[in-house]
């Protein structure tokens, strides 16, 4: 599948959701979409394009804005599906995709956890990584680790 | 009858690593499972962020210890694309063996640590006999016998010695009368039978809900292997089938394992073949200054060097022994990756312990968690 | 130990052999002389009785039967300890292989126990993250005395590969005392064995 079939099959469905779908190595393509639209593109992707195996969710911290990415495989196609959608940093929330894919369920808590995006309607955003009450995003820009020497004078204290 | 929850781990010979496994129980049967993760979160993704492209190897070896090559060859081919690099074709051959050689290694592992938990001692030690000569192979041209930081983005660090392929050979031809020895001590015997057979079942439809990927989900009939699938480095060349069993039971994740060993040993004789036919360069020539040095980055020089480096986005998946590992590696120009983010196939599967423990008894909880292989390292990263 | 009101309460003492072991009296050990050296010529080891016969009779002579016992348990102690059956990350891996058929650490009465009361030897191979720190201390603290610690790797000695991280115990001695490192990523099963047989070394010493 090309991304233009994508394009084709995704438009009508779901409007101005879709910000566009773009080429991308090794893959159907990358969809690009608001994230109003997720819990629609989900059900989209998952029932009329075929991809039924949500592989991964991540995300990435670009300071102003965080995006959240999710791969998704189809095994009629024999291909992957990018999909991508940017939260903003002050309200990084967007709809859980646990209720389409169970299998988005540990991604998600471990996304909430270190990216800091919440995830909407999730049903058990607990820490999974982290110890409880942890209250860090380490995979924040923001969040910077300690040089070895610094810790060295630190552990002498510990 | 009162229901309680108990704890399995983080310290119990089940977890095969650390990770807590709480369970309610009634009496002995299963009422709900929920895995809680964690206590080997070592921040690889975080650290690869302060680390050049090459020294992100370090980090790959040790997130899955048993198949640390198969790691290194994911993040390898993630940020060759992210990086817009492209291996000569005797580095990809290499990989491929490395591969398939850490596959025969981390599914022996499995044996090993799996016959222990339904109590069989003799298979361990027959396992880690012949663990230890694979190791001795990737020692001969590694000199590692575990973390070997032997791949590198644009090919891989140094070319087999001379003698590795005559040596390789005399390995492949000692194993395969040995996984006959391996099926005799465990599907040749009753009691195996009595203790795996129909336990642990997780059916093909539920495996795809759950993201279920590997032996896991071909010992359930499904047809799904990214070698053959997708193909990546040079699978498209080489001659294999893809092994599957039917039952999706503990017995079947055996018969998966044990028959892709073989094809392995299939895929091996087709690349050391090639390998020996095809000299060439395992190092891609025009790397960036950075990147170019097949070890560390050379000098002061080499770090501070900043090239306008076009940007890109990496992307890549491969079938490791475990199942389906997927990297994204986030390329912003700098000799260091803005992002990286692993998939890990145990982390899916044990995500959907409850599908496959519920309803079971709690002495059958090593043989089916055993069945799915956890190798904590890659699932807490 | 009984107290002073238990002793008072009850002061005859009983005469069936179940009442010596009752609760609240003194156990009757203290008053049993000590390990006659008949029993101990009844061991299997052959070299071992003249060595044994000479140290204690001078150990007698010299610092009376309090302290004559020790060098049998430090015999028996470095002979035979029983490590804590449990992996961490990588390290744990060279641990299982030192135990398969081309190293065999069971020659050297290395044999791993999952129960911590069982165990003598607590070998931390591999990482420790802050969230199973207080799990360790805990294990730590359920062996049974005499123990000891050996810090298997580098990650265990310092923080090795993951130094920086957010979430790694720069080195496990900042949890529990550590008697013997091992270093290496990982370490190659002759080093684990090498630093078992090191500790044997520093329990042959072991004065107290
Ligand atoms: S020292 Fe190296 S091999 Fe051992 S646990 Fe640490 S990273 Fe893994």
């Amino acid at each position: 599948m090309q991304p233009d079939d994508l394009a084709r099959t995704l438009s009508p469905k779901l409007g101005d959701l879709l910000l566009g779908v773009e080429p991308f190595e090794g893959m159907a393509g990358r969809v690009r979409f608001r994230r109003e639209g997720a819990l629609d593109l989900f059900r989209v992707v998952r029932d009329d394009l075929s991809f039924t195996h949500l592989s991964m969710v991540g995300g990435v911290d670009w300071v102003d804005h965080r995006e959240v990415f999710y791969v998704a495989w189809s095994d009629s196609l024999r291909q992957y599906l990018l999909l991508s959608t940017d939260v903003p940093a002050e309200d990084p929330r967007v709809e859980s995709a646990s209720s389409v894919w169970p299998s988005a369920n540990w991604h998600e808590r471990e996304t909430w956890e270190l990216v800091g995006v919440s995830f909407d309607h999730h049903p058990d955003l607990r820490h999974l990584l982290t110890p409880d009450g942890y209250a860090f995003h380490p995979l924040l820009r923001s969040f910077k680790l300690h040089e070895p020497e610094e810790l060295e004078v630190k552990s002498r204290h510990v | 009858m009162s229901e309680m929850w108990i704890n399995m781990g983080p310290q119990h010979p089940m977890t095969h690593g650390l990770w807590n496994l709480r369970v309610k129980i009634d009496g002995e049967r299963i009422l709900d499972v929920d895995p809680e993760m964690g206590y080997l979160h070592r921040g690889i993704e975080k650290i690869s962020e302060d680390r050049h492209y090459n020294e992100v190897v370090t980090l790959m070896d040790r997130s899955c210890y048993v198949a640390g090559l198969n790691w290194e060859h994911l993040y390898i081919l993630a940020s060759e694309q992210a990086l817009h690099i492209s291996p000569p074709e005797r580095a990809e051959y290499i990989r491929m063996m490395c591969a398939e050689f850490q596959r025969i290694g981390s599914h022996i592992m499995w044996y090993a640590a799996f016959v222990q938990d339904i109590g069989l001692m003799t298979p361990f030690l027959y396992g880690m006999r012949d663990r230890d000569l694979v190791l001795d192979l990737f020692q001969s041209f590694t000199g590692a016998r575990m973390t070997y930081e032997y791949m590198r983005v644009g090919g891989v660090r140094n070319d087999l010695p001379p003698p590795f392929l005559a040596q390789a050979r005399k390995v492949l031809d000692w194993l395969v009368p040995r996984f006959k020895e391996y099926d005799e001590l465990c599907i040749g015997s009753d009691i195996f039978h009595k203790r795996c057979d129909n336990l642990g079942v997780l059916s093909a439809s539920e495996c795809v809900r759950h993201g279920v990927t590997g032996p896991m989900l071909r010992s359930a009939g499904l047809k799904r292997d990214l070698r053959k699938d997708r193909p990546y480095s040079m699978y498209r060349d080489v001659d294999f089938d893809v092994a599957l069993a039917d039952g999706a039971d503990v017995t079947g994740r055996y018969l998966v394992r044990m028959e892709e060993m073989r094809q392995s040993i299939r895929i091996l004789r087709q690349v050391l073949d090639w390998l020996e036919h095809h000299p060439g360069p395992v190092m891609a020539d025009q790397l960036p200054r950075w990147l170019g040095a097949p070890y560390a980055p050379v000098g002061k020089e080499g770090y501070v060097l900043k090239r306008n480096y076009a940007k890109g986005v990496g992307f890549s998946s491969i079938e490791e022994p475990h199942g389906e590992a997927q990297a994204y590696v986030v390329n912003e120009g700098s000799e260091r990756p803005y992002r990286v983010k692993f998939r890990s196939p145990v982390f899916a599967n044990i995500s959907a312990a409850r599908q496959y423990l519920v309803g079971y008894r709690v002495a059958d909880i090593p043989p089916i968690m055993g069945s799915v292989d956890p190798c904590i390292g890659e699932v807490d990263r | 130990m009984t107290t002073p009101a238990a002793r008072t309460a009850t002061p005859a003492p009983s005469e069936s052999p179940a009442g010596d072991l009752a609760l609240g009296k003194e156990l009757p050990m203290a008053d049993q002389p000590a390990v006659p050296f008949v029993e101990i010529e009844t061991l299997r080891v052959k070299e071992f009785i003249p060595a044994a016969k000479e140290a204690l009779s001078s150990l007698v002579a010299e610092q009376g039967q309090a302290r004559v016992i020790r060098p049998v348990f430090n015999w028996a102690g470095r002979n035979s300890l029983f490590p804590l059956h449990w992996g961490l990350a990588c390290c744990a891996i060279e641990f299982a292989a030192g135990f398969g058929a081309r190293w065999d650490a069971e020659r050297f009465g290395v044999v791993p126990r999952s129960s911590p009361r069982q165990a003598d030897l607590m070998i931390v191979n591999g990482t420790v993250t802050w969230k199973v720190a207080h799990k360790l201390i805990t294990l730590y603290e359920q062996m049974a005395e005499p123990k000891w610690v050996i810090a298997m790797g580098n990650c265990a000695t310092g923080g090795g590969p993951f130094r920086t991280a957010y979430s790694v115990v720069p080195g496990v001695d900042k949890l529990v005392p550590v008697d013997v490192y091992i270093a290496g990523c990982p370490p190659r099963p002759e080093a684990m064995l090498d630093g078992i047989l090191k500790l044997e070394q520093l329990i042959r010493e072991r004065k107290e």
